[in-house]
């Protein structure tokens, strides 16, 4: 059932990601620009500011925000829209359960999150010049590790969107919140590594430029990347239940 | 096993739905705690379609939405063909579909074929094995030359039309349609009671249709439940519901005034007994069930040596009793229960 309900689910976001693709392209072309603003910014500063980082750090961090913020946004947008366009109850009606439901939906937009990406990555390559170390076997379980803290935080405000239906307009502000997790240096404060992204960006840095393998890694760190992911995924779960369970009992899962 | 039950289909038969003591309460911020249901029990028969008739606000949808496991219910039991709905939820839901009031239910960015496949892989059945049932769906719905087009194109009827394949697609023996021709015009309104009439014969389908318009209930529904302030005030089939109210209000003009005698009698053997004296004529309005009813009145008044001049009935129908059901604060379980 849920391979099926995981295939429909696929088919949908497909047919209105092709129907749409004037927005789907816009949308790739928003982060294009900016991401060319923020390099070739960082480039002409490069020699006065000490950016603390490197051009290839800019790319990474770049990659792994889009990636962070597209989890984020399908979740809590995705739960907020169908409240709001009257789809929401007929998800619950699934005899597969609305996580099932859920889960296929975010499984769906993930893989076509990470093809949208993967064209962006070669044209931001490609315009920089950077060279990065792409060893797929290294970087898809280190960017899903690091993405999962994004996916909790959605978890979170998509509750909190069931309830309160106007918590959308604070939305956007987490967005540039991640920023500040990727972009603030790990060496220098240790304790930020236990805030969503920052740690996973950290590794992949190492990955992506420095060429280090997964396995190479040190076991501290992937412990602390993996316990990161595993503590705001479950967070994100608990309070999504709770705001579930509020919204069941005061009835708020339609329009009311 | 024998059973020597007059009707021994629908009493060997598990019911549909079974719903006892549903009672929820909503609190809001800063204001009342509204009683939205309030001991709401009755059990839909299979086959069967069955409306839930009420004003607005009466706690249709809540009722609806506690069944589907969409609104926490305070108390009261759901049971669908047998199962427990809060207990086992997702089996439950695996045989419930429903539309409901005030939605989308669709998807407006996608065409109604895909929007039914869409709704069918959601139930857990492929689409590829149900495409010939989704075609017949599309004809049986009139939408066959839309199928192609994105729903946010379509007439606000057509919309409605899609909503219900889609619960259609997801083929439960168990269907609930909240309010399906709210927002409708009168045209529309008149096709979709056609089409509903259609889908009770042609889909074999338990439906559960709610709505504040008699209208609809009359025409489509074999068994009425009237829900007033969160309580069932009614339940009974259609036909005994409009039987319970073939009352004839009679409008009789008669020459001359009436006797004391005749006023009297007439007063305690007829109800609602309206009485207006003008000038050398009076009108007299009475409530009389039956034809001899009416012959009586006239014996009396012959006796009473009036000449009646002319005669206005009123045609009874299931709006003037669900009004004045509505309106009787004292009215419950006058009519006896069709089914157990
Ligand atoms: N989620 C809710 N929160 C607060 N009050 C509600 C909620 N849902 C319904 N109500 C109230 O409960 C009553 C019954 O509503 P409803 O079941 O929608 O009635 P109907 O469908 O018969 O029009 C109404 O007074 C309505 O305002
Ligand atoms: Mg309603």
């Amino acid at each position: 059932m849920t391979w099926t309900i995981f295939k429909g689910m696929f088919r949908k976001t497909a047919i209105t990601l092709t129907r749409y693709a004037f927005n789907t392209g816009s949308q790739i072309v928003t982060f294009y620009i900016v991401f060319c603003l923020i390099f070739f910014g960082a480039r002409a500063l490069g020699g006065a500011v000490d950016m603390g980082e490197t051009l290839e750090g800019i790319l990474v961090g770049y990659f792994v925000w889009m990636l962070a913020i597209m989890a984020y946004s399908d979740l809590s947008w995705h739960v907020a829209n169908e409240a709001q366009m009257g789809t929401l109850e007929q998800m619950y009606l699934s005899p597969a359960g609305f996580h099932w439901v859920n889960a296929a939906y975010l499984l769906s937009n993930l893989i076509i999150n990470l093809i949208i990406l993967s064209i962006l990555l070669a044209l931001m390559i490609l315009t920089t010049g950077q060279r990065v170390v792409l060893d797929l076997v290294s970087i898809v379980p280190l960017l899903l590790l690091t993405v999962a803290p994004a996916y909790g935080i959605g978890m979170i405000m998509g509750g909190m969107a069931l309830i309160y239906k106007r918590v959308q307009s604070s939305f956007q502000i987490l967005q540039f919140v991640f920023i500040a997790f990727i972009s603030v240096p790990i060496g220098r404060y240790p304790l930020v590594r236990f805030l969503p992204l920052a740690q996973g960006n950290y590794l992949l840095r190492q990955v992506m430029i420095g060429g280090a393998r997964l396995w190479e890694l040190t076991g501290s760190d992937l412990l602390v990347v993996m316990g990161v992911a595993a503590v705001y995924l479950g967070l994100g779960i608990l309070i999504f239940r709770r705001c579930e369970r509020v919204t069941r009992s005061r009835g708020l899962l339609g329009q009311y | 096993m024998k059973s020597t039950q007059p009707d021994p289909e629908s009493q060997l038969r598990e019911p549909a739905l079974v719903v006892r003591g549903l009672s929820k309460t909503f609190y809001r911020r800063g204001g009342q705690p509204v009683r939205a249901a309030q001991d709401i029990s009755f059990s839909v028969p299979e086959g069967r379609i069955v409306g839930l008739l009420g004003p607005n606000g009466a706690g249709k949808s809540t009722t609806i939405k506690c069944i589907l496991g969409l609104v926490e219910p305070d108390e009261g039991e759901v049971e669908v063909f047998g199962t427990d709905a809060a207990r086992h939820r997702r089996q439950a839901l695996s045989m419930m579909s429903a539309v409901l009031e005030g939605s989308r239910n669709i998807y407006w960015r996608l065409t109604p074929r895909e929007n039914m496949e869409f709704f069918c892989s959601l139930q857990g059945h492929e689409p590829s094995q149900h495409r010939e049932y989704i075609e017949q769906l599309l004809e049986l719905l009139n939408l066959s030359e839309a199928a192609s087009q994105p729903v946010r194109e379509l007439s606000q009827g057509m919309k409605q039309k899609v909503s219900i394949g889609c619960a259609l697609a997801r083929r439960t023996p168990l269907l609930f349609l909240d309010e399906p021709t709210l927002g409708l015009d009168v045209e529309t309104t008149y096709q979709m009671r056609t089409l509903l009439r259609e889908l009770a014969t042609r889909q074999h389908r338990t439906v559960v249709i709610s709505s504040h318009d008699m209208k609809v209930v009359q025409s489509v529904c074999s068994r009425v439940i009237i829900i007033k302030d969160g309580r069932v005030v009614a339940d009974d089939r259609t036909e005994n519901l409009l039987e319970l109210f073939r009352r004839r209000t009679y409008t009789l003009e008669l020459s001359g005034e009436l006797p004391e005698e005749a006023d009297r009698r007439l007063r305690s053997e007829f109800d609602n007994v309206d009485i207006k004296v003008l000038s050398h004529r009076t009108e007299l309005s009475v409530e009389a069930a039956r034809s001899e009813e009416l012959y009586r009145l006239v014996d009396i008044l012959r006796e009473a040596g009036m000449a009646i001049e002319g005669i206005a009935g009123e045609q009874p129908d299931l709006e003037k009793a669900f009004l004045q059901i509505i309106a009787d604060k004292t009215f419950c379980g006058q009519s006896r229960e069709a089914t157990k």
